[in-house]
């Protein structure tokens, strides 16, 4: 655990002194678990345009999937256990449109009659998603990625209908040196995961999943991209059991990506 | 004998399958998308037009009293007849009334969900009364002894030759072609002998306008229009949440139910309607009365945080974004209101222990949310009837064991990163061993449909704990 | 007052349900104020009230004929009586419709509105309106013109309306009929806005459903 600086303390208490280059980095816990690389490839980046990279390594979940299945009293420890260990954060950054969403629109409610109510206020109004960060707080489109292939972009609806994310995620793969991107047709419509629907409803899942595949597919692309990991986990496992050529990558992995890659940065099959 | 929730997991895997009507549905909706895009151009300030029927129906909503007892005072005094009635039971049994006391043998409907929610039409057949719907939608479905499938185009589901075929079985006479407009003239021929024979016509209200004292009603067939002009006695039932407060109102709102219905910039017939025919008039129904369903409503009143349920006007927008709907269909929610606005009301008018299924059955996506024409915060309101299920106690025993389990592990991580290493590790094992998808995968029903989640030999933690010292 | 107390009588369940509503609504809903506190323009303003109304017509599938004078309304009615089936004609009972019919039509056989409401059988009516309607290109019908069944039951509605009848859009015809009390001594009024239509058959749009396949507006500019 590192000692915090004096600056840094103090910059907590007024916002508006965020410490110049430092960000906290928020790592869903599916990611944590099941696609490490694009908490890698997210430090890489933002490394990259130089910004300090700080882990809490104390963190684990932000709360979401109980909250999401209606169980809201065993959601709010674990959203106050995350204030508490974001408290000290001058900025979070985080690669999940979702659990930024869990942090920013849901802390508020599902803290409202905390004791921790003010912090939690606090610790959501400094929390982004990755390309929001980029593009509104550190002001930059251009993060010097390379990644010269067919892409096309699914619109995952937590950051476009509740971040309100539509354009940044765009404007940063325009900047990817050589990137084809590709539109696809009905790029808003949901993938199907939505958390335990993808297992309580596994019929109407792979569904609205399979049409979503059907859409990438008739793009021709040969990576699709996400500001969500878990969107990108369903339809990989989607694409993976019909065998399809196209492959998923988080945006993070395609801007970590500079000059031509050595092997392909595709999320390893098991 | 089972329950609504099995029901629907049947149907929806029975639909989530069936690719012929997705491709059906699909190809509605993309025409839908495109009418509905044009009708959006036509109004300069789409979101303003949201905000003030927003606006409009939140004051309707909460002065819901004071506006009834207007509407029902101007009704009055025209010689129209105004029942509250508190549920199904109550409404059918004083339509019924009404028919026997008028030797009433049959009747035309225009469409109306509301009765379908109180059953209606069964009801005046059990008293041995011939009902015909009249919207051609709903005399397809009716024909073929199903609900309808969507709130405002109720036999989408159907093509062409499926209707021929149907009006050739049902019709009894010889249907020599499948196009649209033959169909059509079909229906208007048979129809036409009921409007001009029936003695009652029972229609519904989009709205209610509380200082003119009218019931509003949009269509585009004429339909509705012959039900309300030809028999001696008008019906109508609604909803007593369909109320507005001013005329002028119907600026916005019919323009937008329009466009968010069907594309239309404004429906065909935008009818008001305030009483029996007036003396002087050429014609008109000697009876008018108008059947106020309460039927749980007041109940969702009083829920302060769900209140806004009741602006809904019934457009059908939500239906048509919702990707649930499109890939399983209106029949498969088994109700009388499906997609969004079902799954949220449902649960107040008909249970929360058997409806709450619906308030899962959803992505959360919130595309419903993005056009409903009143703002309706609709997918907040299915998390609110999951976290309400959940503390009225209904949900199962074994979830609740497993989020009780989760959280003890979010709340510690040292058994957080325990519990994860261990699950990748075991299942690294089990499918070594050729077990994915077998009865004892913990992620079979993952594997059914998808290729296994990668299964890293280490966590992003453990990574960044291994690699601390070099950074 | 008597008719309340007869409604409590025969209706119990009215006063329960306005209970339960009084008590429900005691629970005030909290509103997050409008960022900007102005009336937006939610409808682009209507400039050119005739060029829109005939443009809109066009989109309804309505037929909109000018005409200078009333000799020329009668000549159009003619003509599109003359495209016609034989068959009796059902008019709204005012004096400058009996003119123009007896002008258009002599022969033909007329049940007036006076005498009771159009047979089924009719193959076309012919009323005035209460006004025009340039935003959607409707027509606004009321029980005076001619009753209900007028602009219903016969396949063609002939509309004779003149040019100063003409608004340009929903709010103006909703507010005048507000406030002129339209509705207080009339039980019926109709916003129409193009011949019947359906499109239940795979969205497929089916003009001429139950109600008139033909409308058509006679506008007199003089």
């Amino acid at each position: 655990m590192r000692v915090l600086s004096a600056l840094e303390h103090t910059s907590i208490a007024h916002e508006s002194w965020i410490v110049k280059g430092k960000v906290s980095l928020f790592v869903p816990c599916f990611v944590d678990q099941l696609l490490p690389e694009v908490a890698v490839d997210t430090v890489k980046v933002l490394r990259r345009i130089g910004y300090e990279v700080d882990y809490p390594e104390d963190q684990t979940c932000c709360g979401q999937p109980a909250f999401n299945t209606g169980y809201w009293n065993e959601a709010r420890p674990c959203a106050e256990r995350f204030v508490r260990v974001f408290k000290h954060a001058a900025v979070i950054v985080c690669p999940s449109g979702s659990c930024v969403t869990m942090v920013r629109t849901f802390y508020p409610e599902l803290l409202a009659k905390s004791a921790l109510r003010e912090d939690a206020l606090a610790v959501s109004s400094r929390t982004y998603e990755l390309s929001e960060f980029l593009v509104k707080v550190a002001a930059v489109t251009q993060v010097g990625a390379t990644f010269p292939h067919a892409v096309t972009y699914h619109a995952s609806c937590h950051g476009l209908r509740e971040l309100h994310l539509r354009d940044e995620p765009l404007q940063l793969l325009r900047q990817v040196n050589g990137l084809k991107l590709i539109e696809m047709t009905r790029s808003e419509e949901c993938c199907g995961f939505g958390g335990t629907f993808a297992a309580k409803f596994a019929d109407i899942s792979a569904a609205m999943g399979t049409s979503k595949a059907e859409n990438v597919a008739a793009t021709g692309a040969e990576y699709v991209t996400a500001i969500d990991p878990s969107c990108l986990l369903h339809l990989q496992g989607i694409l993976g059991k019909r065998n399809a050529a196209t492959r998923t990558i988080h945006l993070a992995s395609i801007l970590a990506q500079e000059d031509l890659p050595q092997k392909s940065p595709a999320q390893e099959r098991p | 004998m089972s329950t609504a929730a099995q029901r629907f997991l049947q149907d929806a895997a029975v639909k989530s399958a069936d690719l012929m009507h997705r491709e059906v549905i699909r190809r509605g909706m993309d025409s839908y998308d495109a009418a509905h895009l044009k009708g959006r151009a036509r109004i300069k300030d789409w979101e303003a037009a949201r905000q003030k029927c927003q606006e409009i129906k939140r004051e309707a909503i909460n002065h819901l009293d004071r506006y009834l007892l207007q509407f029902e005072e101007r009704v009055v005094a025209r010689g129209g007849h105004v029942f509250w009635a508190a549920n199904s039971e109550e409404a059918c049994t004083y339509i019924k009334n009404l028919a026997t006391r008028l030797n009433v043998r049959t009747v035309v409907k225009s469409k109306s969900m509301v009765t379908e929610e109180i059953h209606l039409g069964a009801a005046l057949e059990k008293a041995g009364i011939k009902v015909w719907e009249t919207d051609f939608g709903e005399f397809i479905v009716q024909l073929r002894e199903e609900g309808p499938y969507h709130i405002v185009t109720p036999a989408m589901h159907l093509l062409r030759g499926q209707i021929a075929a149907l009006f050739q079985e049902k019709l009894g006479q010889k249907i020599e072609s499948d196009d649209p407009a033959y169909l059509m003239a079909v229906a208007r021929r048979v129809l036409r002998q009921a409007f001009f024979s029936a003695e009652m016509g029972i229609s519904g209200a989009n709205f209610l306008v509380a200082d003119a004292g009218v019931i509003a009603i949009s269509t585009n067939e004429g339909n509705g229009r012959l039900c309300t002009s030809v028999p001696r006695i008008h019906v109508v039932v609604t909803g007593i949440e369909k109320v507005i407060p001013r005329l002028e109102d119907l600026a916005v709102l019919w323009p937008v139910l329009a466009t968010s219905g069907t594309g239309q910039g404004i429906t065909t017939y935008s009818t008001l309607i305030g009483g029996p025919r007036q003396p002087g008039e050429a014609d008109g129904p000697e009876e008018f009365h108008v059947v106020l369903v309460d039927n749980g409503r007041s109940q969702l009143l009083a829920d302060a945080e769900q209140r806004e349920v009741l602006h809904c006007i019934r457009c059908g927008a939500c239906l048509n974004i919702c990707p649930v709907f499109r890939h399983v269909g209106g029949h498969t929610y088994g109700t009388t209101y499906p997609g969004p606005i079902g799954s949220v009301l449902t649960p107040h008018l008909n249970g929360i222990k058997e409806f709450k299924h619906l308030s899962y059955a959803s992505s959360l996506c919130g595309a419903c949310t993005s056009v409903c024409p009143v703002k309706i915060d609709l997918h907040h309101h299915l998390l609110q009837n999951r976290r309400n299920a959940t503390e009225a106690g209904v949900t199962k025993p074994s979830e609740r064991l497993m989020f009780r389990a989760w959280r003890h592990a979010m709340l510690h991580p040292g058994i957080y990163a325990a519990g994860g290493w261990l699950m990748r590790k075991s299942l690294r094992i089990a499918y070594g061993l050729g077990l994915a998808g077998s009865v004892l995968d913990p992620m079979r029903v993952w594997n059914r449909y998808r290729s296994p989640v990668p299964l890293p030999a280490e966590s992003f933690r453990a990574r960044w704990r291994r690699n601390r010292a070099v950074n | 007052m008597p008719s309340t107390d007869k409604a409590q009588i025969d209706n119990p369940s009215r006063d329960q349900i306005l209970q339960r509503i009084r008590t429900g609504l005691r629970t005030a809903v909290k509103v997050e104020e409008p960022a900007v506190a102005f009336d937006p323009v939610i409808f682009e303003p209507v400039n050119n009230p005739l060029e829109r109304f005939q443009q809109e017509c066009v989109a309804n599938l309505m037929e909109c004929a000018l005409t200078a004078d009333s000799a020329a309304s009668a000549r159009h009615l003619a003509e599109v009586l003359q495209s016609l089936a034989e068959g009796e004609l059902f008019v709204e009972d005012d004096p400058a419709l009996r003119r123009l019919v007896d002008l258009a039509a002599p022969g033909r056989t007329i049940r007036w509105s006076t005498q009771g409401a159009p047979a089924e059988t009719s193959q076309a009516t012919v009323t005035l309106a209460q006004a025009l309607i340039a935003q959607t290109g409707s027509i606004l019908v009321t029980a005076s013109c001619g009753g209900r069944g007028a602009s219903v039951i016969a396949p063609c509605h002939i509309v004779y309306a003149k040019i100063v009848q003409l608004v340009p859009d929903l709010t103006t015809a909703l507010s005048r009929a507000s406030q002129e009390r339209l509705l207080d001594h009339n039980s019926f009024a109709c916003v129409i806005s193009g011949s019947s239509r359906t499109a239940d058959i795979e969205k497929i749009l089916v003009q001429g459903a139950h109600g008139p396949r033909r409308l058509v507006v006679i506008l007199q500019t003089d």
